[in-house]
């Protein structure tokens, strides 16, 4: 095994010094080779200070509690340990924070997510008085500054008595992503021909029927994209959990962590644990679905 | 137990809302079906009025009138345009619209109109008591929209400071992400090894939780402890020449705290534009480069008649979503500047709204600016849309 990667090492040595001499013989290469180096340099840099905050997080919550405050950079730290991720969920509420952020977001996605399908069915296959009107009230809902409603959602929480418990949260987030759930599902069910439900309105279902069986199973991806840009946004608010919630029971973990983070310098190892642990899977996620999000973002605007 | 309860509140909610979304079903299912028949209007103005008025004083157990008046108001218009208007057609879309209309209306239409209306009252901490027993707020007419551009909506700063400030902000943030993101676009668009892997790190900034980053970033901006200054003085050490320069380690948070909300919104905001542009990047044909090419175009002339128009009608949304969402951006600043005895320094105008109805409690008054901040707002994207429109026809 050693000596094969010895092997192929020294062979790869031995390739790029070949390649190295000719490139330094012909100017034309030469040139084309240090394009290629600067290029590559200058993307590793800027991805490094992209990154380094993350990696900051990392290094700070394997701080031993003693050497919290330091001007180390270094990216392991003496005596690391996973002691902060044990105290985190140990001392404070992290567990508790997190089920309370997910029972939230996920009722808040799945109302969204189901109101927002049948209405983008509606604009994408019939045409009826007001068609256009709506169209234009979605998007120019976009416009509406979102610190602008916290106010009266706010107040009409309050007047409700669902300050502080998940009903109000739900309520205050449930509509805040459906224009744009609408949006994209809209733009993915005009991508499905309509002969699918032709066929099926022949043989004898409804429209509505035709819908259910044939276009919500066809357009799993897109339901699963509009879900899961439900959840990130419900996922990581702040705003309107500041004003709703004021018992650190019931706190999100957007809410716990600013707390954390706060005045008090000893909790920086938590904050920092805490941090890693939301961001890996939101990362994850993140990751995955970014490519049709960008396609969702800017579909519309491009074609209107 | 604990988890137990709240899985059953949740579940009990799901099916509460999907009991409300078929009882809502129903009842437009029943004025599309007997739109036609003489007994439809009695009907209508008698049964849904009166059954709102139970429902009503089951949850809240007062205004059972007006709410009556209301409904039989909202119903009589309802019945009549279904009578006249729809005729029974377009069953099926306005059953399906019907929910998510109603969601939009309830928890989006009306709350803007309750802020209209509170903007002309005066709801503040010594009225909110009696608002909640009693339901009045008394009415202050304008006097809050004076108030908006006389007094400050936090201790000192006033409204036409912060206007500039939400301009400069805004120009600057949105000028560094195309910059950047045009840059690093260029730079990926080449074809080079690790592409997908160098793209991964760079779209983190925007990946991570907001509330995560922003606070990560905070702490690297700290006066002592903070990467920023660390590294300051790490250079000093190194390089004293430096502090005859004027370098030297700042307290960045309580001395230039729009400066570092800036730069930080620039780190979080690159990315997208950087997303946006690569993708408006590689749908260009590179059939235009070859002909440029042969015509012995220079790279600089290759950009700019080439790259640049073509990238022009993926960039100007992207730019008018950025702008948008900067002038808006209430997150960066409160989470930097929001802590008690937080600066006041940083805060543009949907910041200072925030506060001004959260920390300083002045509900009526931040309505009154939130509908001025929105004037402002649909007048600059009015304006600006109206001129992109003008720039593609004359194309």
């Amino acid at each position: 095994m050693l000596k094969k990667l010895t092997l192929w090492a020294g062979k790869t040595f031995d390739g790029l010094l070949k390649a190295a001499a000719e490139v330094i013989k012909d100017p034309i290469q030469r040139q084309k080779f240090f394009k290629y180096v600067l290029i590559h340099a200058v993307i590793i840099v800027t991805a490094a200070i992209f990154v380094y905050p993350l990696l900051r997080i990392f290094s700070v919550s394997l701080r031993p509690g003693d050497k919290l405050v330091s001007t180390d950079l270094s990216l392991i730290p003496d005596r690391a340990t996973f002691a902060a991720y044990g105290s985190l969920l140990k001392d404070t509420m992290f567990l508790r924070w997190l089920w309370n952020s997910l029972i939230i977001t996920l009722a808040t996605s799945f109302i969204g997510v189901s109101l927002a399908s049948t209405a983008a069915y509606a604009f994408s296959r019939f045409k009826f008085p007001g068609k256009k009107a709506g169209l234009i009230l979605l998007l120019s809902s976009q416009m509406i500054p979102a610190g602008m409603l916290i106010l009266p959602l706010f107040l009409m929480i309050m007047k409700l008595k669902l300050m502080n418990t998940y009903l109000g949260m739900i309520i205050a987030y449930s509509v805040s992503s459906l224009p744009f759930s609408i949006w994209i599902l809209k733009g993915y069910y005009d991508t499905i021909p309509r002969s699918l439900e032709e066929a099926a309105l022949v043989d004898g279902t409804s429209q509505v029927g035709a819908f259910w069986r044939i276009i919500l199973p066809l357009s799993t991806p897109a339901l699963s994209i509009a879900f899961l840009f439900n959840f990130t946004t419900a996922w990581n608010e702040y705003l309107v959990a500041r004003v709703v919630l004021f018992s650190s029971q019931q706190y999100t973990w957007t809410l716990g962590l600013f707390e954390l983070q706060g005045q008090y310098i000893t909790q920086w190892g938590m904050f920092a644990a805490g941090s890693m642990l939301v961001t890996i899977p939101v990362l994850a996620v993140f990751l995955y679905s970014s490519k049709w999000l960008i396609s969702g973002l800017t579909l519309g605007s491009v074609k209107g | 137990m604990e988890i137990l309860k709240s899985i059953y509140e949740v579940a009990g909610f799901i099916v509460l809302i999907a009991l409300g979304v078929g009882a809502l079903e129903g009842y437009f299912y029943y004025h599309f079906k007997y739109w036609d028949r003489p007994w439809f209007f009695p009907a209508a103005l008698a049964a849904f009025p009166a059954a709102a008025v139970v429902a009503a004083s089951a949850i809240t157990g007062s205004y059972a009138f007006s709410l009556w008046v209301y409904f039989l108001l909202a119903e009589t218009a309802i019945a009549a345009a279904f009578r006249y208007a729809v005729k029974g057609r377009h069953t099926v879309p306005y059953l399906l619209l019907a929910p998510a209309f109603v969601g939009l209306a309830l928890l989006l239409v009306y709350p803007f109109v309750f802020e209209v209306y509170l903007s002309f009252h005066d709801l503040k901490l010594n009225t909110i008591m009696m608002w909640k027993n009693t339901g009045t707020i008394p009415f202050a007419g304008l006097s809050q929209y004076v108030k908006v551009f006389t007094t400050s909506p936090l201790s000192e700063v006033t409204f036409w400071e912060l206007l500039g400030r939400t301009l400069v902000w805004t120009f600057s943030n949105v000028f560094f992400h195309v910059l950047g993101g045009f840059a690093l676009a260029l730079l990926l668009n080449n074809s080079i090894r690790f592409k997908g892997v160098y793209r991964t790190f760079l779209v983190i900034p925007w990946a991570m939780p907001q509330v995560v980053a922003v606070l990560a970033m905070r702490g690297e901006f700290h006066s002592q402890y903070g990467f920023v200054n660390i590294v300051i003085t790490k250079l000093l050490a190194v390089f004293p020449f430096l502090a005859s320069l004027g370098v030297a380690p700042v307290q960045w948070l309580s001395d230039y705290p729009l400066l570092t909300c800036t730069i930080i919104n620039i780190w979080l905001g690159i990315p997208f534009m950087m997303v946006v542009i690569l993708g408006g990047l590689q749908s260009i044909s590179s059939s235009y480069y070859d002909a440029a090419d042969i015509d012995g175009a220079s790279y600089f002339q290759k950009l700019r008649f080439i790259t640049v128009p073509l990238i022009k009608p993926v960039l100007m949304p992207a730019v008018t979503l950025g702008t948008v969402w900067t002038f808006n951006n209430i997150n960066v600043i409160y989470l930097v500047t929001g802590q008690a005895g937080g600066t006041e320094q940083a805060d543009i105008l949907v910041s200072a709204l925030y506060k001004a109805a959260f920390t300083y409690n002045r509900y009526s008054y931040s309505a009154a600016f939130a509908i001025v901040v929105f004037a402002l707002l649909f007048f600059i994207s009015v304006t600006y849309l109206h001129g992109f429109d003008a720039a593609k026809e004359e194309r």
